[in-house]
């Protein structure tokens, strides 16, 4: 009962927020002026003439509120307009660079999740020991290597040095790995899932480690082993469920993290995501192009947000109800 | 100094020899090892426990009484370690058992209860999963099976809507509700051996007399061994057909209930029971008739005093005390004492 | 025969001391749980030697900043030796001169940010741990708010736009105002987490004991807040601020590899993005600044992490 109210509130407010954030971005843009002239002032052989039909054409006139609102129906028909760089469907250009940037996020998101809990499992039942020492140390010493710095030395080493992974883009241009394609885009993604893989699992590794090391130290755990249950039980079926709560939290942040830095994952790796695209965006003052990138990276940061906010209402019985 | 605290349930006072004890405990040392040193939490304590009787461990914080209960089920946690002794249980020594012995032994037959209830159990699982799991885990039974055993103990430690109960979760319970929960997943297996570890400390007074009241009456139902560590002299009072006093890590004396409150010999527990507020004792301000309290603090158990732990706070020590560390020694059938001053032997510390 | 003892000399100290003897405070307990933890002190070590490197750089650098003589000598990009010990970049520039004098623009840029961040988030928090109710609500949503902005890509496209707005008035000739703006946003973007701590911490003080006591013997509000709550709120916002100097420092670099950054700042940032292109061929040009960024964020990160240990004492075997 209690539980569905939450997640409603959860989604009204998430709505706000991207609702919110539109508003901001569109008065930034059309606050240095008027966004056609800017954009086009800056090409050679601009007339009056065509400064007036391109603002005809992306309904340029008019207030700003009338302006704001006739781009945010277009949004919510998951219309973009049309990129003044490309010439192409904004929202064409998003999925397509989209798909990209979720091709190489989301499975190291989930690689490193399971890394991390197998690594944190072992260091939190051998607390103390060496084995303990060097999980921490490592992860340490991993979450404050700047990620890029990672991927520019995973280049140098399997690209340049062993030349055994390729040091950018997402395929082949010719000759594809092997004859497949499919294999080509695998062998290209080693490297960047690589080194977001390396980021995550080490700090998600000192999370999950010193939550499970606290939650082992809990009465119902010294309570679950005097009742006999193996060990294995206990870890697993008790303490790691309890120690997850947190983590679980922090992998929507993860997420937004992942994303919001993904301009320079990708340029390290010129992998053609969103990240990639959005620099192109702004240093052409492609306005349809970064309205219609930030919006779909704000929606999916909140969704992501939204998500952790109703499993973990869902998995933490405490919240559900009180 | 007589007592009018006298538990209902204690033998005649001259027992003879007490039956084989289903625990003994003999020698054992628990010893932390930390950073700043070794700390001797249990040095050398010995205890015994018949079957169906009840053991009251009494002592302030520090004395080692819960250590030397956890040592029983091989639970001391790190960087704690068993140090020596034996813990006898049915003529096995549990110290000495491999894991898997342990593992059945535990919750089959001991059990624990715990001090505190909001803490020892599992805030996310359901109390019929909970309780459930250790009946699946012991005795291979289906669900459904267990399901019905976990109602049916949760109806005989007093908890009302036992069916309802099973699928809630311990925050929704109240403190006295869940230290019965508490009780019954103890008693699942109907296990020979009950530890309980401070059970109504952290319960209000009133529920305090009932959960009491209803581990006198499921013992007399089930003759479990019941081992109850206290600070409460009170509890003790109530519960125990003996008493085993200790402090900084040590046994002071031994002897049933009766003695232990009509004619103590240590010199601590005499000091335990005057500091005890009583209704028929008028206390006055000043030096009149103030409580009477034991002077000075806990002892440091880095670093404990040398011979006898209790010589720099006893009224009655000697130069000697300091230099020789007393043994228990029985001055009378089933009464035993460690203070060189009341008739113990004692090796030089 | 047995002489009666009085209760053992032990109990009783040995001789008076004149004065009453202060136990240490809160600060210095903390410095000597601190000084046990070994990572805590290789995190102070590291970034009191950033600090130095960043306050005698002009001393300690073999060459100028911009000295381009290697260039002229056709000793561009070239690789470690005794005269360049860090090789030269791809404009000939030294190396190592370019690494510690960008240490105390990383410091600048950590320092700055984070003064703004704690100032608001302090602040907002705060306010909202404090008052509670509607204002709490309101604060928190706002705070929960900036919270969900991508907040890298926002600055990217402030710091573009920002750019061109600024072309042909006063403000272009400010100097190192692209590298101001780059700190004021981020101190924009970083204070949501300290705001949450301050609320915390506010709202666990505000009904401490020692703080109705204060209330009772007439302590006015400002003087509950600003000498009773604050002090006590302080070892966890440290942390905080201490970890947010690493993330802001790491932020700029970001931005500044992206092209974004200040062109005429020596940052490590900016010479990554100099110097990207000519990895295969110099990369000591890259990994340098790349590990001395990696030192600093560590070393803060360290001095963190032993800060919170040192505040929060748990039995260690």
């Amino acid at each position: 009962m209690g539980t569905a109210r939450y997640i409603l509130r959860r989604l009204i407010f998430s709505a706000f927020l991207v609702v919110g954030v539109s508003v901001i971005l569109f008065s930034m843009i059309n606050a240095i002026g008027n966004p056609v002239e800017i954009l086009l002032a800056e090409r050679p052989g601009m007339t009056e003439e065509v400064i007036e039909a391109v603002s005809q054409y992306y309904g340029l006139h008019g207030t700003v509120v009338d302006r704001y609102f006739a781009w945010a129906w277009a949004v919510l028909r998951f219309d973009f307009g049309t990129s003044i760089i490309y010439n192409q469907p904004v929202s064409e250009m998003l999925v397509l660079y989209g798909m990209e940037t979720l091709k190489i996020q989301l499975p190291a998101i989930l690689i490193a999740l399971m890394l991390a809990v197998t690594i944190s499992t072992v260091a939190a039942t051998r607390q103390y020991s060496r084995v303990d020492f060097g999980v921490i140390s490592g992860a340490m010493l991993g979450h404050s290597l700047p990620g890029f710095f990672v991927g520019i030395i995973l280049i140098l080493v399997f690209s340049y040095w062993l030349g055994i992974l390729p040091s950018y883009g997402a395929y082949s241009t010719r000759n594809p790995l092997m004859g497949s394609p499919a294999l080509d885009a695998l062998w290209h993604m080693v490297l960047p899932v690589g080194m977001l893989v390396f980021f995550n699992t080490a700090t998600l590794t000192l999370l999950m480690r010193a939550s499970l090391v606290e939650v082992l130290r809990q009465d119902f755990i010294t309570a679950a082993r005097a009742s006999g249950l193996p060990e294995r039980r206990v870890v697993f079926g008790h303490a790691l469920r309890n120690a997850f709560i947190p983590v679980l939290t922090y992998l929507g942040i993860l997420f937004g993290l992942m994303l919001g830095t993904a301009p320079v994952t990708e340029t390290v790796f010129t992998w053609p995501g969103l990240g990639a695209l959005y620099i192109m965006a702004i240093q052409q003052l492609d306005y349809p192009l970064i309205m219609g990138e930030t919006m779909v990276i704000t929606f999916m940061l909140v969704g992501a947000t939204l998500l952790t906010d109703i499993a973990y209402v869902l998995i933490d019985p405490r919240i559900r109800l009180g | 100094m007589p007592s009018t605290l006298v538990s209902a349930a204690d033998p005649p006072p001259a027992a003879a020899a007490p039956p084989a004890p289903l625990l003994r405990v003999e020698e054992l040392r628990v010893h932390f090892h930390t950073r700043d040193g070794v700390v001797r939490a249990v040095d050398g304590v010995d205890y015994a426990v018949a079957p169906g009787e009840t053991l009251g461990i009494v002592g302030e914080s520090g004395s080692g009484k819960t250590v030397s209960s956890l040592a029983t089920l091989g639970l001391v946690p790190p960087p704690a370690r068993t140090a020596g002794g034996r813990i006898l249980f049915e003529g096995e020594d549990l110290l000495r058992a491999p894991p898997r012995r342990m593992a059945s032994i535990r919750g089959r037959r001991i059990a624990m209860i715990f001090q505190n209830p909001a803490t020892s159990l599992n805030p996310i699982l359901s109390v019929g999963a909970q309780l459930g799991e250790i009946l699946t885990w012991h005795e291979k039974a289906s669900r459904r099976d267990a399901e019905a055993r976990v109602a049916e103990l949760l109806r005989l430690v007093g908890i009302t809507d036992a069916a309802a109960r099973l699928r809630q979760y311990p925050h929704e319970l109240s403190g006295g509700m869940k230290q019965r929960v508490g009780i019954a997943r103890a008693l699942l297996c109907n296990p020979a051996l009950v530890l309980a570890d401070e059970p109504t400390t952290a319960l209000d007074v009133t529920i305090q007399a009932q959960i009491l009241d209803l581990l006198a009456d499921l013992q007399s139902r089930f003759g479990m061994a019941m081992v109850l560590v206290t600070h409460d002299m009170g509890v003790v009072a109530r519960m125990a057909g003996r008493i085993t006093v200790m402090y900084a890590g040590r046994v002071c004396e031994t002897a049933d209930a009766r003695t232990i409150f009509a004619a103590p010999r240590h010199p601590y527990t005499r000091a335990l029971l005057e500091s005890m507020p009583r209704v028929d004792r008028a206390y006055a301000k000043g030096a009149r008739a103030p409580l009477p309290t034991i002077p000075g603090r806990p002892p440091n158990l880095l670093n404990p005093p040398s011979g006898c732990r209790f010589h720099d706070r006893c009224p009655e020590a000697v130069a000697e005390c300091r230099r020789v560390l007393p043994l228990e020694t029985e001055i009378a059938p089933g009464h035993t004492v460690s203070c060189i001053r009341h008739g113990s032997a004692g090796i030089p510390a | 025969m047995d002489t009666q003892v009085a209760p053992s000399p032990a109990a009783v100290p040995e001789a008076l001391p004149t004065r009453p003897v202060r136990p240490p405070g809160l600060w210095r307990q903390g410095w000597y749980r601190f000084r046990r933890n070994k990572g805590g002190m290789l995190g102070l070590a590291l970034v009191t030697m950033v600090v130095v490197v960043a306050l005698l750089c002009p001393f300690i650098a073999p060459y100028a900043p911009n000295d381009q003589d290697a260039m002229l000598r056709g000793a561009s990009r070239a690789a470690p030796s005794l005269q360049h010990l860090l090789g030269t970049d791809r404009n000939g520039y030294d190396v190592l001169s370019r690494v510690l004098y960008g240490a105390p623009t990383a410091l600048a840029v950590g320092l700055g940010a984070m003064l703004i961040a704690s100032v608001v988030g302090v602040l907002v928090g705060g306010i909202a741990g404090y008052a509670g109710g509607l204002v709490d609500e309101a604060l928190m949503r706002f705070t929960e708010f900036f919270m969900v902005i991508p907040v890298f890509v926002v600055i990217l496209a402030v710091v573009r736009l920002f750019g061109i707005v600024v072309v042909g008035t006063a403000l272009e000739d400010v100097p190192n105002l692209n590298l101001m703006t780059i700190i004021v946003l981020l101190g924009l973007f970083e204070w949501p987490p300290i705001a949450r701590m301050a609320r915390a911490e506010f709202l666990r003080l505000k009904n401490a004991e020692f703080v109705e006591a204060a209330t009772c013997i007439g302590v006015t509000r400002r003087g509950i807040i600003l000498r009773h709550i604050l002090p006590n709120a302080l070892p966890s916002l440290i942390v905080l601020v201490a970890l947010g100097i690493g993330g802001a420092i790491l932020a700029e670099t970001m931005v500044s590899f992206l092209g974004f950054g200040d062109p005429k700042a020596v940052s490590w940032g900016q010479l990554l993005y100099f110097n990207y292109e000519a990895l295969k061929v110099a990369p000591w040009a890259s990994l340098a600044p790349g590990g001395a960024i990696f030192l600093t964020v560590l070393g803060f990160n360290l001095l963190a992490d032993g800060l919170t240990d040192a505040f929060n004492p748990r039995l260690r075997g």
